[in-house]
């Protein structure tokens, strides 16, 4: 049987009623046999290779030139030493549709798993040979996973950028606008997600050069970038895909939401651009009392305060800007405005939603949060640029970049050495900023240079809690969430002082941080954090991972007040798909969709992935999201939260019987708990009783 | 024609939606409004490359076999469902019907914003040119009119139950097929939210065959039953033909029989009849049987599609409770 119907097995019960896991390891093995080895090009020795592939122009050559050739053959056999063996067919099909390497008319392979991640370390590691065999050890065993760009890209000589995301300043003018169409195109064909702020454009109707009626407001701008988006794609290994955010209180808000509607005009549809709305703590109070919110001109905004719209709080300036005569508004219900959100969500699984207050609350470094990014997981602060008549820069503002990776949680807890994994994906994470210099959107060139900002991400929550037959979402299941990001931090934290130390620098505007003063730190040195079951207080102590104490911190508090840290941010939690599956983790810290997940993707198709350490046995612990549903949930990432500097992304999965009641509920649960960001929202609609396929996996959910 | 057989149930009665005679019209009919849907919302320009990258007689027999849907969803939409309007039983049902057959057309319509996107205006008319002049695929179509056009209401359920369960898996098939070798993928979500529909228009169809056969005696049961098997096996011969002349050329007429002997087991399924074809001859590709699952439950990437699981929310307001923070 061929491999794809074999995976498809999986989705089938076998006749005596059981899952055909065996069925998806034929896929994986049939998939070398009639597919993978057939089509490797094929080299004597490790010499020959490399040679090979530097000369016709596959590896670059400065990534080696590194490294003596001895410590390459060493590093080489470190790797193949470890006996790598993809876990599922999704697993090996990914790695080779998408990542490895492969003759330029793109029909034969020329490298294995192996050869990546020692070309991701030996890039990584910049010559440092210690740091190149820790990386090929943590990515090897499973325990750190690079981000995709990074982990497509490194080492090869056609490639596009190491980093995975960019956010985007647009202020009210229309070079700016240009500038930001130009840089989404610019990044998109580099790789790499695209977000752009649209709040600061004037709205619909609003004068230019004081005269009425004339802007068009930010729908022909979205319907620009949605263009270029499309366009522009990274040699086309991964598709060019953008997000937008626009604050609830923008006077386009409803006409932006609108985009998504099933019956949209094609005019005014957007397909495939992402959309995010900027909520603040008011907009909640207003719904609350059932009040109207206002929606406030951000032309009239910014002549009033000088600052653009996205600068000000909208929570403490609402009634002042009420007030206000000089500044246009308009009004709507607040809690009709939270119904249309769930509606729209309901059609479209968008808009995502940053909740504005809470960002900045618990954000560590001077200046505001304004927007997150295509996968709402990042928040940094960003400032604006400016620009000359001949759109040259007047001053180069900071816009955002991150790259990322992740670690595996239940790999990470298997760790001989906790710390130092923690470590060495902090150095890895590094290295890409190090190495990135974006010249062709100065803004973001200049905030890499400034913050060094990495997003250190965690996945396999689910995975790893069902393998220690512990419940998603139950007391055990949150208490260990906490005490897991608790310890990471503490060890990122750390690792990212080492570097200050080392470099003898910290990043810039520390001084200003609340790193610096201390104030950062209190919440660890003032309680103590420790395991409240005696579960998870087992789980550390028969891993040997120390749980960091209150002297602990102090100690780590000293040292970087004394030297810094080198990045101003260092955690972010991603969605994390493909990756996922390369590694057989579970997505981020969500629960799993589906013990058989149902995969769809447009260079895959549609394939069929076992949850990790899943057998007829445990089923029990592997309830999926739609049955979790969103209070355990959202728990779980409450937990995690509060120790993450930057945001999680956070899915919602509702049954097709919710109703935008229960959206809205639970967007209400998720604001109070102290969540960040929103992401997507899923739906599963089960099939109608009588039209299932008869002994299907995903039918009897 | 149809005019002259429309007749409204109950002429002056308003249709009341609180006073359910059926709960299964009031359930269908949610299920189908939340599952509205417009093809407009489906990248399929995301296909094009995928599209470039099939042979000629592959594009060839992908357009073919989206004009054989189309015209079956023309028939469905404009006749076949029309025609069951004036045997409802309900009113809610006449409703539900008219759903059905609006659906149909919005499916008909996206067949052709498929072929618009991914192929030039010559190469759409050959196939639908071929659509006109192949045999098989004309007297498919004739068969079905026929009954539609008779004054047997049981029978029409049967010919359109057959033709919702039955005569469009030939043509679901190769979008299935494309999709898990990951070829147009977005043009396999837009078929996914036709099948959606298809599997619940054929199911209640044949659930309203089923209480229509209630109500008739056993002598006319027995007739209706022989007529069952009788036009499936006259319409199954015909479509293993169709299936020779579309997937002879590309070697998986074999494959796509075995998915005909499914179907035509699950239309008669729906029409509470005893499967025709033993399981051996059933043996469907597990690639394609799993893909049929109508559940909208594919965790999709968002970056490369829509998806096909988002439905029309039901919406509620929120109360003063919701909001006590």
């Amino acid at each position: 049987m061929d491999y794809h119907a074999l995976n498809a097995m999986l989705n089938l019960y076998g006749p005596d009623g059981r899952l055909q896991l065996d069925a998806d390891h034929a896929a994986a093995r049939q998939y070398f046999l009639q597919h993978v080895n057939q089509n490797t090009v094929f080299f004597h020795d490790l010499d020959e290779k490399l040679e090979y592939l530097v000369e016709e122009g596959y590896y670059e050559p400065e990534v080696l030139e590194q490294y003596s050739r001895e410590f390459l053959h060493r590093i080489w056999d470190l790797a193949y030493a470890k006996k790598f063996r993809f876990s599922t067919f999704l697993g090996a099909f990914k790695y080779y549709t998408s990542y490895t390497l492969k003759t330029f008319d793109g029909k034969r392979y020329l490298e294995r798993f192996e050869d990546r991640v020692v070309m991701v370390a030996l890039a990584l590691a910049a010559g440092d040979e210690r740091l190149a065999e820790h990386v090929v050890e943590e990515v090897i065993s499973g325990r750190f996973q690079p981000a995709t760009p990074t982990f497509l890209n490194a080492g090869k000589q056609q490639r596009g950028e190491l980093v995975s995301c960019f956010l985007l300043r647009i202020e009210d003018n229309m070079e700016s606008i240009a500038r930001g169409i130009n840089s989404a195109l610019q990044l998109s064909k580099r790789g790499g997600g695209v977000a752009l702020l649209l709040s600061n454009i004037r709205e619909h109707g609003a004068p230019i050069k004081k005269i009425e009626n004339q802007s068009s407001g930010v729908i022909p701008v979205m319907k620009l970038l949605e263009d270029s988006f499309s366009y522009a794609n990274q040699l086309g290994a991964r598709q060019g895909a953008g997000a937008v955010y626009l604050s609830a209180h923008h006077p386009d808000i409803l006409r932006f939401l609108d985009t998504k509607r099933e019956n949209a005009d094609e005019k005014i549809r957007i397909k495939t651009l992402s959309l995010g709305v900027v909520i603040p703590d008011i907009t909640f109070e207003l719904a609350k009392k059932n009040e109207d919110m206002y929606l406030f001109s951000p032309y009239d905004v910014e002549r009033v305060y000088g600052v653009p719209f996205s600068e000000i709080s909208v929570t403490e300036k609402y009634h002042e800007m009420v007030d206000d005569g000089r500044i246009r508004k308009t009004k709507i219900k607040a809690r009709e405005f939270f119904q249309l959100l769930a509606e729209i969500q309901f059609e479209s699984g968008y808009p995502y939603i940053v909740f504005e207050d809470t960002v900045n609350a618990a954000n560590p470094i001077a200046g505001r949060v304004t927007m997150s990014n295509l996968c709402s997981e990042i928040l940094q602060v960003s400032t604006a640029s400016t620009f000359r008549d001949d759109l040259s820069y007047e001053h180069i503002g900071r816009d955002i970049s991150c790259n990322l990776g992740s670690l595996n949680i239940a790999k990470a807890m298997d760790s001989p050495d906790f710390g130092r994994t923690i470590e060495t994906a902090i150095r890895s994470l590094t290295s890409v900023s190090d190495q990135t210099h974006i010249r062709s959107v100065p803004s973001v060139e200049r905030g890499n240079e400034a913050s060094h900002s990495i997003g250190l991400g965690q996945m396999n929550l689910h995975g790893y809690l069902a393998r220690e037959r512990i419940h998603y979402g139950s007391e055990e299941g949150v208490d260990f969430t906490n005490i897991y990001f608790y310890t990471v931090t503490y060890h990122a934290l750390r690792a990212s002082n080492r570097l200050a130390i080392e470099r003898g620098t910290a990043f810039e505007g520390f001084a200003d941080s609340a790193y610096a003063s201390g104030e950062y730190f209190t919440k660890y040195t003032e309680r103590t954090w420790e395991p409240a079951t005696e579960r998870v207080r087992q789980v550390f102590a028969d891993a040997g991972i120390a749980i960091p104490t209150q002297q602990d911190w102090r100690e780590l508090q000293a040292q970087v007040q004394a030297h810094g840290i080198y990045n101003a941010y260092l955690q972010a939690v991603p969605p994390t798909g493909s990756i996922s599956y390369i590694n057989h983790s579970t997505s981020s810290i969500h629960p799993i969709v589906a013990p058989i997940e149902i995969r769809k993707e447009g260079k895959i198709g549609r394939v069929y992935y076992p949850a990790p350490y899943l057998s007829d046995e445990n089923m029990e612990y592997y309830k999926d999201a739609y049955e979790i549903g969103y209070e355990k949930i959202i728990d779980t990432y409450a937990a995690a939260t509060q120790h993450v500097d930057q945001g999680l992304s956070l899915t919602l999965f509702f049954k097709d019987t919710a109703t935008t009641r229960d959206v809205n509920r639970a967007q209400i649960y998720a604001w109070r708990k102290g969540i960040k960001t929103l992401y997507y929202i899923r739906l599963r609609q089960a099939a109608l009783e009588g039209t299932e396929v008869e002994g299907c996996v995903s039918c009897t959910l | 024609m149809i005019s002259e057989k429309l007749k409204l149930v109950s002429r002056v009665q308003a249709i009341n939606w609180n006073r359910i005679e059926d709960d299964k019209d009031l359930e269908v009919w949610d299920r189908l409004v939340g599952n509205f849907w417009l093809p407009e919302k489906v990248p399929v320009s995301n296909d094009i490359p995928s599209w470039g990258t099939l042979t000629a007689q592959e594009q060839e027999l992908t357009m073919r076999v989206f004009t054989g849907l189309t015209l079956l969803d023309t028939i469905q939409g404009t006749v076949g469902a029309v025609s069951l309007i004036p045997d409802a039983l309900t009113p809610h049902e006449e409703a539900v019907y008219t759903n059905i057959a609006f659906m149909e057309s919005v499916h008909a319509k996206s067949y052709s914003s498929i072929f618009s996107t991914l192929c030039s205006t010559r190469e759409i008319d050959e196939a639908f040119r071929w659509s006109e002049e192949n045999e098989n695929l004309q007297r498919k179509a004739e068969i079905v009119m026929k009954y539609y056009r008779g004054d047997e209401p049981l029978k029409r359920k049967v010919a359109s139950t057959l033709l919702e369960s039955f005569l469009f898996y030939s043509g679901f098939y190769l979008p299935m097929y494309w999709s898990s070798r990951a070829k147009l993928t977005n043009t396999a979500d837009v078929i996914r939210l036709i099948i959606r529909d298809e599997a619940v228009h054929g199911y209640y169809i044949g659930y309203k065959f089923q209480k229509g056969l209630q109500l008739v005696d056993q002598a006319k049961r027995d007739e209706i039953q022989e007529y069952t098997y009788d036009l499936l096996t006259e319409l199954y011969e015909n479509e293993e033909q169709y299936t020779e002349d579309l997937y002879d050329g590309v070697g998986l007429t074999e494959d796509v029989k075995m998915f005909l002997r499914y179907n035509a087991n699950k239309a008669l399924m729906n029409l509470g009849y005893d499967a025709l074809f033993p399981k051996d001859q059933t043996d469907v590709n597990p690639a394609i049987l799993s893909a049929l699952a109508p559940n909208a439950d594919e965790n999709h990437d968002f970056f490369s599609g829509s998806g096909s699981s988002y439905v029309i929310g039901k919406a509620v307001t929120t109360e003063d409770d919701d909001w006590d923070f």
